[in-house]
């Protein structure tokens, strides 16, 4: 039997519900709305956990699927390609979208554009399903621009509120800028390949000698830094934290953001022939993961501290990649998707019950209020933490690990990645502990645990979140196995052996424990005013990070306020003098013409009839002169 | 001996017409202009009368009397659009009517 | 020789009434030529063979369309002469030019071909008589949709002369 059709069916399904909810929106009610959508969820996990049995069974064999040629020359074709790649975000997308699907129902209930936001989030899973099930580097620029426009649907859903129709609009502008390198990157691919097909590219012997790889890597490296949130275009992301949380727990932490991580494991057999490549990803995704875990320890905002831990996390899984350990790059990607889609899942039940509070100094003790909610997101905490023997623990050590057996400069890049664990340990500590434990500031008395609805989907994900990280340990290498195919050109970096790893595992681990155990000393404990510590300019230390070091401020007094002063003096010399004028002066030129031709018009019939007979007669002696006619 | 042959008829049939159009240039008195409109339609009768027994078929006949219908038709619309002109200003003359000037 | 008679009389009377329309200043003068006119060409039709369509000529527009001619002079008086002074701008000297191109043409089409007119199409030997049944069989078997066609305006006509005729009260009051 043929099932390559069902590679068609898994993409299209949710798009079908998305049409299906728009057109009878009206008419659906939030039972229907729900009855339809969960189950079109459910159907999707049944089917994508079918291909991904299949190909289990078949080694992960790829299976390719032309759906049909658009172009014949230079061949064009909406194709998909199911490898353990794409299963894996495949099986991830479908699985999740249908828990948070779960969640939302009850956190969207009684929105009145309840049907729309479900509407939005099917079109997403559908972009989202589409990129990764791409056959070729022109749908995967499909599904790229298509998540691009969800999510900033998504973020903006709220749109009368000014706030999160300007973040819908900065994700969406920021975004373009990743979009447009990855688009001449594609360009540069047509020309040099002459194909995009992903195997086709990575079998061309092209690959390995190519005078303009490098370029093409660093134009595509725009444009998965622009998804991917990493810097300098990471600014967008705790902005879009206006939209509904589910969707930011879908989108901005566990799916869209690592769309461009999932691109570069893609292109792996590229990248590995680009040194410089590699060191830019591994630079920027380091500096990233820094930047970003050093502001999130100062934010107030709920979901603001969980948006930078998620750049700061994309961050580590940059890193990978640029130590050329991609599997642990799609591990962490998958234990990250899980832990935070299970933290921000928390943050909105929190935010839920809280009547739409989110700064966190606002709460605490919600602990004996909320006990589902504040367990499931301590686990979650634990995990990003990399506490083991929760997911995180894993994924993480595995990228300490693998960077730090590259050796030479990589040393040094271990120490930095160690260092921003240690921040991540902290921040997340400070994070769960300020809402859960520290002493209530506020009367906290009409908080209750959240609805069932919303606690039963954050046990299934911590649920999820403890067990993960067994598909991939150094004692059973699962996920490996299901990448193989996809990677068996690429040179994959290798853990390190016995000791050296266990030594690894210890330090990281202790860096997940002194963060965690400096958040409790320092916001429970309270240990700077118990000890009267003096801490050096650490007023200017939380200014910095509060303002993530002033990035956000420098681009816009750099490119914001010069754009607009540019485009202002664009917009009235040439357009106004020029473009303007031009076409003042030709509509100008017609009136004045038109109105002189009008004189002609005298009103009079008897001198229309004189016109008439005149030019007559002179068309008739013209006919009569021209050759070639009887006269 | 001289035969009639078409030829005499359409050249009575153009100065017929000529006369007729002439008059549509001269006079401003818009009842004579319409009756000026009758002879270059009558001319135009002829024309087709004419080419009727010329090629032997009876069409041109035929459009004789669509022509004829028009004509009548618009003699109706024409002359009631005289009065009504001649109700306003007494006169009716086509110059003074200029309200299409551009 | 009696059919050059019955050509070259009614042809004069023809051109007699043609100019008595445009040139005469009494209105009444000027529909007695055009009934000149419109009686000569029924002549003209019949040395044609279409002796229906002279009989429709005679009824239609030397009774009934004269008639309203008539009827309209009576109507709105004579009108007093045209003013034989021109008084649209440059209308004179258009009018010339334009004779002089007719006559240009005439004349250059004389030089040309003489006073022989090479017709496209030569003369049939078929000789048609325009009798009543004839006509009739043609018009409403091919023709009949230009027929119904040519009713619906006739209807139209009427109903807008009486909309034109018709002295509408409001119109009246604001007056």
């Amino acid at each position: 039997m043929n099932l390559e059709i069902f590679i068609l069916a898994v993409v299209a399904l949710p798009l079908l519900t998305s049409i299906f909810l728009k057109i009878s929106g009206k008419l659906l009610n939030e039972l229907l709305t729900n009855f339809i959508t969960i189950n079109a969820a459910l159907l999707s996990v049944g089917l994508s956990s079918f291909m991904f049995g299949y190909i289990f069974l078949g080694k992960f064999k790829p299976l390719k699927f032309e759906f049909f040629e658009w172009y014949p020359s230079p061949q064009i074709v909406i194709e998909f390609y199911l490898d353990g790649l794409s299963g894996v975000m495949m099986v991830l997308i479908s699985g999740l979208s249908l828990v948070i699907q779960l969640f939302s129902t009850s956190y969207m209930s009684k929105d009145e554009k309840y049907t729309k936001y479900f509407e939005y989030f099917n079109f997403f899973v559908f972009s989202m399903l589409l990129l990764v099930l791409s056959g070729n580097f022109l749908v995967m620029f499909f599904g790229w621009e298509l998540v691009g426009l969800s999510s900033y649907l998504l973020i903006s859903f709220w749109y009368e509120k000014k706030s999160a129709a300007k973040a819908g609009n900065k994700a969406f502008i920021l975004n373009r800028i990743g979009d447009f390198g990855f688009l001449i990157g594609l360009m540069m691919i047509l020309n040099h390949f002459q194909t995009f097909n992903f195997i086709a590219i990575f079998n061309s012997s092209l690959i390995s000698q190519p005078k303009n790889l490098d370029l093409i890597i660093l134009f595509l490296l725009l444009g998965a830094f622009g998804k991917s949130a990493q810097f300098p275009l990471f600014s967008w992301l705790p902005d879009a934290m206006e939209g509904p949380t589910p969707a930011s727990a879908l989108i901005h932490a566990a799916t869209m953001v690592t769309a461009g991580v999932f691109m570069l494991v893609r292109i792996s057999p590229m990248l590995q022939f680009s040194e410089i490549g590699s060191l830019v990803i591994i630079g920027f995704g380091l500096f990233t993961a820094l930047i970003a875990a050093f502001a999130a320890i100062n934010q107030e905002d709920i979901k603001k501290v969980l948006a930078y831990s998620t750049i700061s996390q994309l961050g580590f899984m940059f890193i990978a990649i640029g130590a050329g350990a991609y599997v642990a790059a799609i591990f962490h990607l998958v234990t990250h998707a899980f832990f935070k889609a299970l933290l921000f899942l928390g943050a909105g039940a929190v935010i839920h019950e809280m009547h739409h509070e989110q700064n966190i100094h606002k709460m605490g003790g919600l602990r004996k209020k909320m006990p589902i909610t504040s367990a499931m997101m301590g686990i979650g905490t634990l995990a990003i933490s990399g506490i083991p023997p929760l997911a995180g623990f894993w994924s993480k050590d595995e990228i300490l690990a693998s960077v730090f057996s590259k050796g030479g400069i990589y040393y040094g890049f271990w120490a930095l990645s160690l260092l921003a664990a240690f921040m991540t340990a902290f921040y997340m500590g400070r994070h769960w502990l300020l809402i859960f434990i520290k002493e209530p500031k506020n009367n906290l008395d009409n908080v209750h645990e959240a609805p069932k609805n919303m606690t039963r989907p954050l046990i299934i994900l911590g649920v999820f979140t403890i067990f993960i990280g067994f598909i991939n340990t150094p004692f059973f290498h699962g996920l490996e196995k299901v990448l193989e195919e996809t990677l068996h050109h690429v040179e994959v970096t290798h853990l390190p052996e016995g000791l050296t790893l266990a030594i690894l595992a210890i330090l990281s681990i202790g860096a997940g424990f002194t963060g965690l155990a400096l958040a409790y000393l320092i916001y429970i404990f309270d240990i700077i005013s118990y000890f009267k510590l003096r801490i050096p300019f650490s007023s200017e230390i939380k200014n910095l990070s509060k303002n993530v070091i002033y990035i956000n401020d420098f681009g816009n007094a750099v490119f914001v306020k010069g754009l607009k002063s540019a485009s202002r003096r664009i917009a009235v010399n040439i357009e106004g003098m020029t473009i303007d004028g031009l076409a003042n002066g030709i509509s100008n030129y017609f009136l004045k013409s038109s109105k002189r031709m009008s004189y002609a018009q005298t009103g009079l019939v008897r001198s229309y009839v004189v016109y008439f007979g005149l030019f007559t007669l002179i068309l008739i002696f013209i006919f009569l002169i021209s050759p070639g006619v009887p006269a | 001996m001289i035969e009639v042959t078409s030829d005499w008829y359409l050249t009575l049939s153009a100065i017929l017409f000529s006369i007729g159009f002439l008059g549509m240039m001269f006079r401003k008195n818009a009842l004579i202009m319409f009756m000026c409109i009758e002879l270059m339609l009558n001319a135009v009768n002829l024309t087709f009368i004419t080419a009727s027994r010329h090629l032997g078929l009876i069409d041109g006949q035929i459009a004789v009397f669509f022509v004829l219908v028009v004509a009548a038709a618009e003699v109706v619309v024409g002359l009631a659009i005289i009065v009504s002109i001649f109700k306003k200003q007494e006169s009716a003359s086509v110059d003074m009517l200029s309200s299409s000037k551009g | 020789m009696t059919e050059i008679l019955l050509f070259a009389i009614p042809a004069l009377l023809i051109i007699l009434g043609a100019l008595i329309v445009v040139f005469a200043k009494n209105p009444v003068h000027n529909a007695m030529g055009l009934v000149l006119t419109l009686t000569s060409l029924a002549i003209v039709y019949i040395t044609l063979n279409a002796t229906f369509v002279a009989m429709v000529q005679m009824l239609v527009y030397a009774g009934a369309v004269m008639t309203l001619f008539l009827f309209v002079i009576m109507m709105i008086g004579v009108d007093k002469p045209d003013q034989s002074k021109e008084s649209i701008k440059g209308q004179s000297l258009l009018i010339s030019g334009t004779l002089i191109i007719l006559v240009a043409i005439v004349l250059f089409v004389i030089l040309e071909n003489g006073l022989n007119w090479d017709l496209f199409f030569p003369e049939s030997e078929n000789i048609i008589d325009g009798t009543p049944s004839l006509i009739a069989g043609v018009m409403f078997t091919s023709w009949v949709l230009p027929f119904e066609i040519i009713s619906i305006l006739l209807i139209v006509a009427t109903t807008a002369a009486l909309a034109l005729a018709y002295e509408f009260k409001k119109s009246d009051s604001n007056d």
